[in-house]
């Protein structure tokens, strides 16, 4: 979304006082999570708004309108996406394909909730979800049942009380990342048509929408995971929404990269910075890249690898966990097609090496029909982090897409 | 070890480093030297944060690993040959390895210098780096030429398979043809008295360090077992023939018989083959399409075979599998990754093209005795037409599951 700010640098706010609209959509609201003076808007590249700095002070709050749960079934998809947005959690909506911000004005062919997640390191329902979530999780399926047919996702064996909901067609996934993307399983269930787009969301972000479509009231709280090697004490923090980064993790014990998400798909950012909106783990890795003599010809037996000619590459992880660090452990070659990428990719029919040949070839169209549009950023990460050649194919994809957000 | 060889790199890594250094040209040569010795400390900036420790340098090496069964047996039964032909019969196991060895040993080392030397060439004007997928062409090539090549021959070919094989289309990766069959395949048709024909397959006659005087023993013929088919009488049982001449089945699937340098060993190429599989590395579609298609091929061929059909339509599907460079092709050459197909299905066809060509060529030509090379290097150019065929089928399949959502 493009940001337009609704207060400035100074401005008293309060829990639940919009802080900024999207530019062309003024409906999808973001909330100030806390009362206070807002401090510092902080800028990036092209002066694109990177962090709005709350300072709290104070307990005011604002609140809207809040809905019984017979009033939430009875509502037109127009009303029921409205007041979606009203709660000021819309934006954590993803479109399938594209990844972005749903358009509001366009209803969506289904919407996914998924209580799944299977990235490394990263919490799921088990930790975000509490039993008392059951009624919050009602109240958004019921919601969003009036705007399209609600998929509900969750782990194979779970039988978590919150998911015990009406309303929605249930699926189970389980298997390795990326089974618990919720963009995989679009993909597997039910694969968007023709230009249509399909809204996907986390569970624990739904639960939060329902709980504020009850309540009235911006809910603020949020459960953080720290994780990664180079987290002193690896904990779940239950804390507000966009707090200091180091409030969640503490110090790193060793020089980390402090990553907001996932090692595959997160975002690096700088220490001093805050949780992010979208993602709950905070992940600090250690940022030294040993080097190994011979790395190419030794055994390297405790070496952990998705290739068998690492012996850990016939399964079984280490015990105490894996050492990873952001090193490309080899110099970058051009693609040597040994049938690995495949392993990686579950989207069906999708060939993933002539998908992102297409893509840096530049033709669009043959990309499309290689399914660029239906290949998930995981599935791309996957490849890239397989990849004995050290090709980035996550960002090749970014680029097809881009390009095809260009053109269209 | 470590802190020293860090510290050695680090040390004249300014006189290679950037565009003002002084000895920059040579980079290429840096770097292919410090990521031998060490892994590079690269760090990822952009995509997933962190990445496999599987490297090309791996893949390759595994490969070399592989090759080592064929490497040795070879070897031994290059010495072993030599023997052979000079009638002497009580040699022991380390003098053929030795002899062997001595006539292999400068063959192997004229592939990495001359074809080295080419790649490295190439990766100073082109400014990349140094791809060690040649490590693995310049270990396979040799492999596949008689011990007697002159070794400005095997210089000339490898030159040829780096620079036109590979090279010219961007290094490995870009590449159509196989580079190693590429090499041979120039000295084959610009050298063919040195690579084809009964004489040049022992080494019997020639000195070597350990041996004395000798010389090879009258009526030996020196042809390998696919020529010495191609030479019996029309209509006669091949399999028999073989027997007369001392090679059972057990025989030339060890390799005890004449041939190209690591080519001759059924039995070594196998090992090599399981080790790439159990490691992943080869693609096990393409070595079964191989053998089926061979097996299919000869069997028709056996079965159009008339009283009065060459020799060669008469012998057993199976004598095919471990005759001629066929094992050691399908393990090896035909799973190049770069220049076969990309999709395990395609790579299923293109295997089983192979298989069929190699025999087809061996049979219905008599002027080749040997077709794996020919089949392997047809089939590479074709590659990329039999994965347009399966993306082609993949594509309509998708869009007809999208319509049905």
């Amino acid at each position: 979304m493009y940001p337009r700010l609704a207060k400035r640098e100074g401005d008293v706010v309060q829990r639940g006082t919009v802080l900024f609209h999207d530019k062309k959509h003024p409906s999808i609201v973001v909330r100030s999570p806390v009362a206070g003076v807002l401090k510092e808007i902080r800028r990036g590249a092209r002066r694109v708004i990177t962090d709005v700095v709350v300072e709290r002070s104070g307990d005011g709050e604002e609140t809207f309108t809040s809905y019984t749960a017979d009033q939430l079934g009875s509502m037109s998809a127009e009303d029921a996406v409205a007041a979606a947005m009203a709660t000021g959690l819309f934006p954590a909506f993803r479109t399938r394909p594209l990844d972005r911000i749903p358009d509001p004005t366009e209803m969506p062919q289904s919407i996914f909730i998924a209580a799944t997640e299977s990235g490394p390191l990263q919490p799921g329902a088990d930790v975000l979800l509490t039993a008392d979530d059951q009624a919050n999780l009602q109240a958004a399926v019921t919601l969003l049942k009036c705007v399209a047919p609600v998929h509900l996702t969750m782990g194979a064996g779970t039988n978590h009380p919150a998911l015990q909901v009406t309303g929605a067609t249930t699926h189970r996934f389980s298997g390795p990342h990326p089974s618990g993307d919720a963009g995989l399983q679009v993909n597997l269930v039910d694969p968007p048509r023709g230009q249509n787009r399909v809204w996907v969301i986390k569970a624990w972000d739904a639960a939060l929408m329902g709980r504020a479509l009850l309540e009235g009231r911006f809910p603020n709280e949020r459960v953080y995971a720290a994780v990664g090697a180079g987290c002193a004490q690896p904990r779940f923090v239950k804390t507000l929404v966009g707090a200091p980064l180091k409030a969640i993790a503490g110090e790193a014990k060793v020089p980390s990269r402090w990553i907001r998400g996932s090692v595959l798909t997160g975002t690096a950012v700088d220490e001093g910075r805050w949780a992010s909106f979208g993602t709950r783990a905070v992940h600090l890795l250690p940022s030294e890249v040993p080097r190994y003599i011979l790395g190419w010809a030794m055994p390297s037996l405790g070496a952990w690898s998705f290739h068998r000619s690492f012996l850990r590459g016939f399964g079984g992880a280490p015990e105490g966990g894996v050492d990873l660090r952001p090193g490309t452990f080899g110099g970058e070659r051009a693609i040597v097609p040994i049938g690995a990428y495949q392993k990686v990719v579950a989207t069906p029919d999708i060939l993933p090496d002539f998908l992102f040949k297409s893509i840096l070839a530049g033709d669009l169209e043959e990309a499309i029909t290689l399914g660029l549009l239906d290949i998930t950023m995981e599935e791309a990460a996957l490849c890239t982090y397989i990849c004995p050649s050290k090709v980035e194919f996550d960002v090749i994809l970014k680029k097809g897409l881009e390009l095809y957000e260009q053109e269209a | 070890m470590q802190k020293a060889l860090e510290g050695m790199f680090d040390g004249i890594r300014p006189k290679f480093e950037g565009k003002d250094a002084p000895l920059g040209w040579a980079w290429p040569l840096f770097e292919g030297a410090e990521t031998f010795f060490l892994t590079p400390d690269h760090k990822t900036h952009t995509g997933a944060h962190v990445r496999d420790r599987m490297d090309m340098k791996r893949l390759m090496i595994f490969v070399l690993y592989a090759l080592a069964p064929c490497i040795l047996f070879g070897a031994y039964n290059v010495g072993q040959q030599g023997f052979i032909a000079e009638g002497v019969a009580d040699f022991s196991a380390v003098d053929a390895l030795v002899r062997g060895l001595w006539h292999m040993i400068p063959l192997i080392i004229c592939s990495y210098t001359a074809g080295g030397l080419a790649e490295l060439v190439f990766c100073i004007v082109r400014k990349h780096e140094i791809n060690e997928g040649f490590l693995v062409t310049a270990m396979l090539y040799p492999l596949t030429l008689p011990p007697t090549i002159p070794l400005w021959m095997a210089a000339a070919g490898i030159i040829f398979g780096v620079v036109i094989g590979k090279e010219v289309f961007g290094g490995v990766g870009m590449n159509i043809l196989n580079p190693a069959l590429t090499a041979r395949a120039f000295v084959f048709f610009t050298y063919p008295a040195a690579i084809s024909g009964a004489k040049v397959w022992d080494v019997g006659g020639r000195w070597w360090p350990m041996g004395s005087e000798a010389t090879v023993v009258d009526g030996y013929t020196g042809a390998t077992p696919l020529l010495a088919v191609t030479g019996m009488e029309r209509g006669a049982d091949p399999a028999a023939g073989l027997a007369e001449l001392g090679w059972g089945y057990s025989e030339l699937a060890f390799g005890m018989i004449p041939g190209s340098m690591g080519e001759v060993s059924a039995v070594a190429a196998l090992l090599g083959a399981i080790f790439l599989l159990v490691t992943g590395i080869a693609s096990w579609q393409t070595m079964v399409g191989c053998v089926l298609g061979l097996l299919g091929m000869g069997a028709v061929l056996n079965g159009v075979a008339g009283p009065e059909s060459l020799a060669l339509f008469h012998l057993p599907p199976h004598y095919h599998l471990v005759m001629g460079g066929f094992a050691f092709g399908a393990v090896f050459m035909a799973t190049d990754p770069v220049s076969s197909p990309t999709l395990n299905a395609s790579r299923f066809v293109y295997g089983i093209g192979i298989g069929a060509l190699c025999v087809l060529v061996r049979v219905v030509n008599p002027a080749y005795p040997e077709g794996m090379m020919l089949a392997v290097l047809f089939m590479n150019v074709f590659a990329p037409l039999i994965d347009y065929v399966v993306v082609q089928r993949s594509t309509r399949r998708r869009a007809a599951r999208l319509a049905a959502a």
